[in-house]
């Protein structure tokens, strides 16, 4: 069940980071970047609980801190991430998965990465942050989040439930 | 609430990551630096496929944006390109008819014809044995029937009828015509006839002991008043000669210089030299440089030529039809502004 599960968050992740890079960031839509990292992230944590979502997150996150044309300092959005992760799967029990539920809380963890990270990169001195796009780039995460999570989450779900089957209620 | 192990793994999570930022943060060359290019290698090779793989909708967006623009575009361009093309088809066209010109405008200057240009705007039907062609001046240009029509290459033929706006020209090859001709650098003159064949002309010596070689050019004789012909206008050369020299009638077989099936330029000799220019205007023969008196209708020289309304010019007023005035103008006179009155002063 570990190597499975490990491999089948890992594959997710990068085809997460690949796609979103490589295809969502040059669409150009108006706004915040879809964060399809975040979702795939939040939804394994939905799936395998706050722990695993933790470490998925953790690993997402440096993945993304790692990646070309990141520009935030190397573990930050690991942190965050790992929170998220935890949070979230601590958040939800297993047994009562109510899909407006989990779109709502995608969406939020969307819009408040915005905001974590907004503000520990201030925190840590870093003079980019520009406080007056703060808003219009929340709105915009927790929609396009919102977005993403409908087809994310039942892709995911599918996903788990065929390579991992001892994991779902 | 947590077991222990979970809380131990978040810890370590959550310390590991805060040494990332911490010794991120203190720049320089950090201790990452290696471990970020390989990362950035391995994520970098991944998003370089996916970039292959997405290329072709990461455009949809513009394409999305820009649709109502697109279709404009698509129709200003086709525009311009329609209006190019026909410029460009124009210019291949402008430019034949300048060479066609030139090549007028040589044999007038060279044998001193004053000459009307026009346009060839219709060919008669070939199924009604007539060579004639219809050209865009008329006697509002000064031109009058039985005047010598001629291109760059020689002789075309006459003008048959004349409206106010277009005449009517008979080719020389039309079996109608003939044509007093005399054999360049000799004086033996003979009489051209057309044969209605496009590329072949009879010739009949008056002469028939006279001696006469394939290649010799013929131009005109020339007739009383330059009309119908003027003199020294090349007509063609001796293609072959049959019968030999004694006999009672010697007849060679002309092909004209100037190809009938192509004609778009032409020039109308309104008056003749002063002089016969003899063999002059013949392509090779040697030729005195002069100042081509060429005559423009207008300040557009062919198309719109008959339709400014200059006051005809009547050397013969007994020809022109009645309602004309200034019977006794030059033709340079009438090409020319008059200078408005009390400009000067």
């Amino acid at each position: 069940m570990w190597g499975r599960q490990t491999l089948l968050c890992a594959t997710l992740v990068f085809a997460a980071l690949v796609t979103q890079q490589s295809f969502l960031a040059r669409l150009g839509i108006p706004g915040a970047t879809p964060d399809l990292i975040l979702v795939t992230v939040i939804t394994l944590a939905f799936a395998y609980g706050p722990l695993a979502g933790a470490v998925v997150g953790f690993g997402a996150g440096m993945a993304l801190d790692f990646a070309p044309s990141t520009a935030g300092p190397i573990g930050l959005a690991a942190l965050i991430f790992m929170v998220m992760g935890f949070v979230s799967g601590a958040a939800i029990d297993p047994r009562d998965r109510n899909p407006p539920v989990l779109i709502g809380i995608i969406a939020l963890n969307c819009g408040a990465f915005v905001i974590a990270f907004a503000a520990i990169n201030s925190l840590l001195g870093d003079e980019r942050v520009d406080w007056e796009q703060a808003p219009s780039l929340v709105l915009t995460a927790t929609l396009y989040g919102a977005l993403l999570a409908l087809a994310v989450v039942p892709v995911v779900s599918i996903l788990v439930g065929k390579i991992t089957p001892e994991a779902s209620p | 609430m947590f077991s222990r192990r979970t809380r131990f793994v978040l810890a370590a999570l959550f310390v590991t990551s805060l040494t990332f930022v911490i010794l991120d943060l203190r720049g320089g060359q950090g201790p990452f630096t290696s471990f970020r290019s390989a990362m950035s290698g391995a994520v970098g090779g991944g998003e370089q496929v996916g970039s292959a793989v997405f290329s072709p909708f990461v455009g949809v967006r513009d394409w999305w944006g820009s649709w109502g623009d697109q279709r404009e575009r698509i129709a200003a361009l086709t525009a311009e390109n329609d209006s190019l093309r026909l410029l460009v088809e124009r210019s291949a066209a402008d430019r034949a008819r300048s060479e066609q010109l030139d090549g007028l405008l040589r044999v007038s200057g060279v044998g001193r014809y004053e000459i009307v240009p026009a346009e060839v705007i219709a060919v008669g039907p070939a199924q009604e044995f007539a060579w004639t062609v219809t050209i865009d001046a008329g006697n509002a240009d000064g031109i009058q029937r039985d005047m010598s029509v001629i291109n760059g290459d020689g002789l075309v033929g006459r003008v048959q009828s004349v409206t106010r706006n277009t005449a009517t020209v008979v080719l020389l090859v039309d079996a109608s015509i003939s044509v007093g001709a005399r054999v360049a650098g000799s004086s033996e003159i003979g009489i051209l006839s057309g044969t209605g064949r496009q590329d072949s002309l009879e010739f009949q010596m008056i002469d028939p002991g006279a001696g006469l070689e394939p290649g010799q050019a013929l131009v005109t004789f020339g007739s009383k008043g330059g009309r119908p012909y003027s003199p020294g206008i090349p007509i063609g050369e001796v293609v072959s000669v049959a019968g030999t020299a004694g006999q009672l009638t010697r007849i060679a077989t002309i092909r004209p210089f100037a190809d009938v099936s192509t004609l778009n330029i032409v020039g109308i000799v309104i008056r003749p030299p002063r002089q016969d220019p003899r063999d002059s205007v013949l392509p090779d023969a040697p030729r005195t440089p002069t100042v081509p008196s060429i005559i423009l209708p207008s300040a557009t020289p062919l198309a719109t030529a008959s339709a400014t309304p200059t006051p005809s010019p009547t050397p013969s007023a007994a020809v022109e039809p009645s309602g004309s005035p200034a019977p006794s103008q030059e033709v340079e006179r009438a090409a020319t502004p008059e200078p408005a009155p009390g400009g000067g002063t």
